[in-house]
């Protein structure tokens, strides 16, 4: 048996040295900024050493920024995950089940109607919005699950009607993104491009339950995402409930990036780049996948950030454009390779 | 030992009836072969028997209980079902495809037992695939890869195992290989397994039983022997065969055969 060890060993090693990479990371990231708070001053803040300023950027700024990031990444990363195992496709992500067009629209609906009005909406709007993003989230996936439906889901279907609703859903947005005032267009459009703007505290708590109760959920599913990666013949005849399995994995995609795209906008590229990272360094048997998905995900958000934060300072880059800039070209690499 | 039988099947692709009132008894701890043209609904018939289509009308007997009812879990520890040409994830182990084949005694997590181990490691073993266990799928070559999903199905521990036509894109010598490896599963394991296949000299040749299928209905049962004939192969093939007895084996190969000119036959001829 010590010939399987060897595996476990290697997946183990890898992930290992991806949350170490995670951990520089984020360290590099605190002390960089506006503000530059030396890597010294920041073990000494941590430590409870810091001045009230240092406290203040760190504790109340950087930190539930950075742990956003930390959760939205493993978050995409994970529902990248699901669905290319789900879709027996390496090319899926979040948004063929319409999870960021239906988000953006519903938070374009929530500008166009509500904050044009009322400008000193302007706190709760904060709160809301993700919560209309999250709502936009589930409904197109809804819509999408449903018009795919006929005497249960093909994943090819899913994906052709997932295609079809996005656009209906992008066209729409357009529609009355044109409508807008250019206040309103100009925060349209930087939530579209996927930009961190929830940046304290109470996005953390929003954010981390989803997170922390839907991964061990999914690596729980781990071994049904085997199977049904093996196609639906051999999963029957391996003893899965194919479809009932896959509408359960759907819904758990749907609530991870639904959540993380509520507090993220629109980041594209991430549930696609991160998985198949993943798969190249430790396979596609989806208990280990699920992880390092997981950690991919989360270190390339927190560089992207990291990135997007300080390129232009003091103006910022959306992360989402960052991570696009980042991954359009990795994913014209994959399409290359696969032909 | 499990019984698997039909009783007045019929299955149908949306409007269009492929089965219809199939009665079919399946012979516990003997090799089965079904053989038929294009067409005519055997790999349907596997695939319902194996609950991957479900039936219009009757029903699938797995051990005296009604398939479509039962558990598919349940199912999955007496039956295991290999399609025509499966497909790996690109960069799986062989050893870990093998160990998909315990997902219906798993339970939780999915964390493989010791005893799960063992038993891919026996299936392992049993195919000649030991030596490879930590190569990727799609570096194997295609008799290795049929190997491999063979031993996917002895790791799920069934007494029945369904095959849709195994030695697709082999060779001769691997066609025979992996034949001859069923067989040996057959004698040792004392399983039941059911194969769809194409050639019918490998269908006499390894099969007990054989089912003789033209337009979804029975045209002949039994022996390799009572099968294998002139008549029953100009029914179902609508071929002119010369049967002759194998002198290595004894069973009735197929040595040469023409196509029977019908009318209709000829009036294509001529039109082209």
């Amino acid at each position: 048996m010590e010939w399987i060890q060897n595996k476990l060993r290697k997946s183990f090693f890898i992930m290992s040295i991806i949350a170490l990479f995670i951990i520089i990371s984020l360290f590099m990231s605190l002390n960089m900024g506006v503000i530059r708070i030396a890597p010294m001053d920041v073990l000494k803040t941590i430590a409870g050493y810091g001045t009230e300023k240092q406290e203040l950027v760190l504790f109340d700024f950087r930190l539930p920024r950075l742990i956003i990031a930390l959760l939205i990444g493993a978050g995409l990363g994970v529902a990248g995950a699901i669905l290319q195992g789900v879709a027996q496709n390496e090319l899926a992500d979040p948004g063929i089940l319409g999870i960021n067009a239906g988000a953006g629209f519903a938070v374009v609906l929530f500008i166009f109607f509500f904050q044009g009005s009322t400008a000193s909406l302007g706190m709760l709007s904060i709160f809301v919005m993700p919560f209309f993003a999250f709502i936009g989230a589930f409904v197109a996936a809804f819509f999408i699950y449903i018009l795919a439906w006929k005497k249960g889901v093909t994943p090819t279907r899913l994906i052709l009607v997932g295609i079809g609703i996005n656009a209906a859903f992008a066209a729409a947005l357009i529609i009355f993104q044109l409508k807008m005032n250019p206040n309103d267009f100009m925060q349209a459009a930087i939530w579209l491009s996927g930009s961190i703007w929830g940046t304290n505290w109470k996005f953390v708590l929003a954010t981390l339950p989803w997170v922390i109760l839907l991964i061990p959920l999914t690596l729980y599913k781990a071994r049904y995402l085997n199977v049904l990666n093996l196609g639906d013949s051999l999963a029957t005849g391996l003893g899965a409930d194919v479809e009932r399995e896959r509408r359960i994995l759907l819904l758990i995609a749907v609530g991870l990036s639904g959540s993380c795209v509520a507090v993220g906008g629109g980041i594209a590229f991430l549930g696609l780049v991160a998985p198949h990272i993943a798969r190249m360094l430790v396979g596609p048997k989806h208990q280990f996948l699920i992880p390092a998905s997981a950690l991919v995900g989360a270190f390339i958000l927190i560089i992207a950030d990291m990135i997007g934060r300080n390129l232009l300072a003091p103006s910022e880059i959306p992360v989402g454009i960052v991570v696009s800039v980042l991954g359009a070209p990795y994913f014209i690499y994959l399409l290359m390779r696969t032909n | 030992m499990v019984a698997l039988s039909t009783e007045k099947l019929g299955i149908a692709y949306g409007e269009v009836d492929i089965v219809k009132g199939l009665d079919l008894n399946i012979p516990e701890g003997k090799i089965t072969t079904i053989i038929g043209p294009n067409g005519c609904g055997k790999s349907t018939i596997l695939k319902t028997m194996a609950r991957i289509l479900k039936p219009k009308t009757g029903v699938v007997y797995l051990d005296g209980k009604a398939i479509h009812t039962e558990s598919t879990k349940e199912i999955a520890k007496k039956m295991a079902i290999l399609p025509q040409t499966p497909e790996a994830p690109s960069g799986l182990t062989v050893f870990e495809l093998v160990s998909y084949g315990r997902f219906p005694h798993q339970r939780g997590f999915g964390r493989l037992t010791k005893e799960d181990y063992q038993i891919v490691q026996w299936a392992l073993k049993e195919t000649g695939m030991i030596d490879f266990h930590d190569r990727p799928i799609e570096a194997l070559s295609g008799g290795q890869r049929q190997r491999v999903w063979i031993a996917m199905a002895l790791a799920q521990q069934t007494d029945l195992l369904l095959l849709d036509e195994p030695t697709t894109y082999l060779d001769l010598a691997h066609q025979l290989e992996v034949l001859k490896l069923l067989e040996r599963l057959n004698q040792e394991q004392k399983c039941t397994i059911v194969m769809v296949i194409h050639d019918l000299n490998h269908a006499a040749r390894f099969a007990h039983h054989m089912v003789a299928l033209n337009s979804g209905t029975i045209i002949k049962e039994g022996s390799p022997t009572e099968v294998m004939t002139q008549e029953v192969l100009k029914k179902v093939f609508q071929i002119d065969a010369e049967i002759i007895e194998d002198p290595r084996t004894g069973k009735p190969v197929c040595m040469t055969y023409d196509l029977i000119e019908t009318k209709e036959t000829l009036q294509t001829a001529k039109a082209m």
